[in-house]
């Protein structure tokens, strides 16, 4: 997760506090102490309580992927050299949750099932990856249609749905990729981008992906949508 | 590639890791909406990054693999990774990209 450290104009810098929250990292930041989660990037403690840092769009992908749509990348520099996870055994263990209290809809479907995440207030949507195979999932987030989709570069992106107060019905083509909809425009579902048509030149309103394990969304949205690929 | 399973949950496991080690149940700080808080190390043991530095090209090239995860970022059309590898010790970069200022989080 990607957030904007800027707040009412000032600049804040954050710690890992050390605590957890429903089975999540807890942000605490230098100037005043406040205590933020990392899966919403909302105040859940101290002098800015209830206040929301901006979600970014980021995505998860893997370097040889991300290097290649993004040749003129920056990396963030290492240290020394490191060759892999510490905590590879933590994600190949389905058992291994370190939950406190893992009671959140694990009925659902397994705690450690990858899902991609959005929301928009309390309204939230959890992907999973099968869903994602070759199609764009189009969820409803109150009264918001949101798109789903996996961008070139190996990431999943989410845009509103909707253009001039219109919901888009956008379609993937399984031999080219390509999106379109219904009024026969395409679209970048990296950037949002209307490439050719009637919209060329519009561009979608991003919305923030979230990769998440499934125990720790439903953890913060007990009510969120699923949509999964093995039941479509 | 879609076999990447990356997924927040990283800082998790850092600490129940840490607590799962020989040590008595984690201390419960406060209570948040209903939900315990778990302090189970001090703030700061895990150093976010404050001052990054960064390569590009070639030199990047050298530091990674080809399958190794990374956080992508692109602001103002600058574009970003960060190495999950390397963020599992460190959680948090305090960064700034194109102007803006962010925290690009594990």
């Amino acid at each position: 997760m990607v957030y904007a450290r800027t707040l009412g104009g000032r600049t804040y810098t954050f710690q890992v506090s050390g605590r957890l929250w429903r089975n999540s990292l807890i942000m605490v930041d230098r100037e005043t102490g406040t205590s933020w989660s990392q899966v919403t990037g909302r105040a859940i403690d101290g002098q800015h309580r209830g206040a929301q840092l901006e979600k970014l769009e980021a995505i998860e992908t893997s370097w040889e992927e991300w290097s290649k749509a993004h040749p003129e990348t920056t990396l963030l520099k290492k240290g020394k050299e490191v060759l892999g996870s510490h905590y590879q055994s933590y994600f190949d263990d389905p058992e291994k949750m370190g939950l406190f209290r893992a009671q959140w809809l694990a009925e659902k479907m397994p705690g450690k099932t990858l899902v991609y995440g959005a929301s928009i207030g309390p309204h939230a949507v959890a992907v999973t990856e099968g869903a994602l195979d070759d199609e764009v999932v189009v969820a409803t987030l109150g009264d918001t249609p949101v798109v789903l989709a996996r961008s070139r570069d190996g990431g999943v992106r989410a845009f509103v749905a909707r253009v001039e107060g219109e919901q888009l019905g956008l379609d993937r083509n399984p031999k080219t990729g390509e999106v379109r909809d219904g009024g026969g425009s395409a679209w970048d579902l990296g950037s949002g981008r209307c490439i050719s048509g009637p919209h060329s030149g519009l561009r979608l309103e991003s919305v923030a992906v979230t990769p998440v394990y499934w125990f720790a969304w439903s953890g913060f949205y007990p009510n969120t949508q699923v949509i999964d690929g093995s039941s479509r | 590639m879609r076999s990447i399973i990356v997924a927040l949950g990283v800082a998790v496991l850092a600490l129940i890791g840490i607590s799962h080690a020989g040590s008595p149940a984690p201390e419960v700080v406060a209570t948040i909406g209903g939900e315990d808080v778990y302090q189970l190390l001090p703030v700061g043991a895990i150093p976010a990054i404050d001052d990054p530095e960064f390569v590009s090209g070639a030199d990047a090239e050298l530091q990674m693999r080809a399958e190794e995860p990374v956080l992508g970022v692109v602001i103002g059309g600058e574009a970003r990774a960060y190495s999950l590898w390397q963020l599992d010790a460190h959680e948090i970069v305090n960064d700034e990209i194109a102007g803006s200022a962010i925290a690009a989080t594990w």
